[in-house]
């Protein structure tokens, strides 16, 4: 069950240029650059941001070095001043191109390293773009050496993540996965991964083979939301069976207009501007705000868990 | 296609690979045997197609098993990798491995990995998942950011301006098993298996996509 707000909601600071135009049933995209939002001032936030909660933010095709990833980086920082995330869920393309030494640096620890400092825990997915032997065994990914793996982020919540390599989905992962799930007493089941099995992006869309394998193990074990990326833009899905699947692929790459309003799939989407997206779980409610690199708030709602 | 074709598949390697280790005495000896056991082709009188087969799959994972052996050997006399790893100790650690396999492997061609026989079986399999009714939607998924590389080559480092390819699960659930240390990929049409530690091509088979 989900109840949302598609209306963007400006931040009163935010100077802005910008239109809305309907993108498919409650979807919005932003025909026109808008300004950043002042540096200090307040951002919209729809969340309720409880103290027992888990917070996370979600981020995607985002390692590019580009001063679009290092703007999105610095409004990730302030919203984690208003709302302290504990971790970062990365769905994939960590580091574009080169993976040298320095491309670690320049592609993800300056950008995020206000972050870093501040303790908040990255932890990677593996993209079509990314070298597993180089990120796998990267500390700061939080992989443990392993291209798929699942974790308990807090005890405050119970929520557990399943991080999938969805480039590879050999038998032995599929396996893996079901018996973590079945194992798992979680009240959500959080995966995350690349390859969106639901998706408009003209460029990729929905990876259906991927989606034949997965989406009944998530419909047996009762996941309600699936992270993904891969498509260069923001888009959340209407329910499919039920789940909502989140595109966070506009980390810092973008592929404006690519959204494809004829799918029918699209709740909301924002293709014309880098963004990463917050959520809060507490109980059985998720809420969700998705925030574009120039602080707007252009998507937010809350999803009730399947039981 | 998942369910149907895509069972098929594996079933022929498990196949394969059973009646080789059950039965190896009675196996072609030759490709040409081999050959003619590919599923397709008239068999002939005599003909034991799955042994020629099976044959053919358990020489390429024998040739596998000799790779990963000697890619352990080398990886183990490196310094280990620990969670506290650096991005310049990690770096360094691949391109060391990467060197000495190259360096221990200076005169490897295609083929080595690949034996032609295996390769004629590889390309029946691939032939059957990508010739069912799904073939198109997974050929489209493998293809996708999959522009291919002007020049292949064994022992390459995999460029790294290059995305992986995708290998759907139908597709993988009907090739060979490989160790942790092997992938198959896609390189714009030609199958190769990617040394993942070493981020180097081991060994490719050209054109692997049915026409």
């Amino acid at each position: 069950m989900i109840r949302h707000n598609d209306m963007l909601k400006a931040s009163s600071a935010a100077a802005l240029v910008f239109a809305l135009v309907l993108v498919g049933q409650g979807a919005t995209r932003l025909q026109q650059a808008a300004q950043p939002a002042q540096p200090g001032a307040a951002l919209a936030l729809t969340v309720p941001n409880k103290e027992d909660s888990l917070k996370f933010a979600v981020l995607g095709d985002f390692g590019t070095g580009s001063k679009q990833q290092y703007e999105l980086a610095a409004q990730m920082k302030r919203v984690h001043d208003q709302f302290p995330f504990e971790l970062v869920t990365l769905v994939g393309d960590n580091l574009y191109g080169s993976e040298r030494p320095q491309d670690f640096r320049k592609k993800f620890e300056d950008p995020y390293k206000s972050l870093l400092d501040a303790g908040v825990k990255f932890y990677a997915s593996l993209g079509n773009h990314d070298d597993p032997q180089e990120q796998r065994n990267y500390k700061l990914f939080n992989m443990d050496g392993k291209q798929y793996y699942t974790f308990k982020p807090s005890t405050k919540q119970s929520v557990r993540f399943f991080v999938l390599e969805s480039s590879y989905l050999k038998p032995e992962q599929i396996a893996w996965f079901e018996k973590e799930l079945q194992a798992s007493d979680s009240d959500w089941k959080i995966p995350y991964f690349h390859h969106p099995p639901y998706s408009s992006g003209e460029r990729h869309g929905s990876d259906t083979q991927m989606r034949d394998v997965l989406e009944p193990l998530f419909l047996k074990y009762n996941v309600s939301v699936v992270l993904t990326g891969h498509d260069h833009f923001y888009e959340r899905t209407k329910p499919q069976k039920g789940i909502v699947y989140f595109v966070c692929g506009s980390g810092g790459q973008l592929r404006k207009g690519n959204l494809d309003k004829r799918t029918g799939l699209t709740a909301a989407g924002n293709d014309q501007d880098q963004s990463f997206m917050i959520a809060e779980i507490n109980g059985d409610q998720m809420w969700f705000n998705a925030i574009s690199r120039m602080g707007q708030v252009f998507d937010s709602g809350v999803i009730t868990r399947r039981k | 296609m998942f369910r149907r074709s895509g069972r098929l598949v594996p079933a022929l390697v498990l196949a394969c690979v059973c009646a080789y280790s059950c039965s190896r005495t009675s196996a072609p000896e030759s490709a040409d045997q081999a050959k003619a056991a590919v599923p397709g082709r008239a068999p002939s009188p005599g003909d034991q197609p799955v042994n020629a087969d099976a044959k053919a799959v358990a020489g390429f994972l024998d040739r596998i098993n000799q790779y990963v052996a000697l890619h352990q050997k080398l990886e183990n006399s490196l310094p280990k990798l620990s969670k506290e790893s650096t991005p310049e100790q990690i770096d360094k650690h691949q391109r060391a491995l990467t060197q000495m396999l190259q360096d221990a492997r200076k005169d490897a061609k295609p083929g080595d990995l690949f034996t032609p026989e295996s390769q004629v079986v590889f390309k029946q399999l691939l032939a059957k998942v990508f010739g069912g009714p799904d073939g198109a939607a997974l050929k489209a998924s493998v293809m996708d950011e999959n522009p291919g590389v002007p020049s292949l080559k064994v022992n390459d480092r995999y460029p790294d301006n290059v995305p992986v390819s995708t290998i759907p699960p139908q597709v993988l659930e009907g090739l060979p098993k490989l160790p942790e240390e092997m992938e198959f990929r896609f390189v714009g049409n030609d199958l190769i298996l990617m040394d993942t530690h070493a981020h180097m091509i081991a060994d490719f088979v050209k054109n692997a996509f049915p026409q």
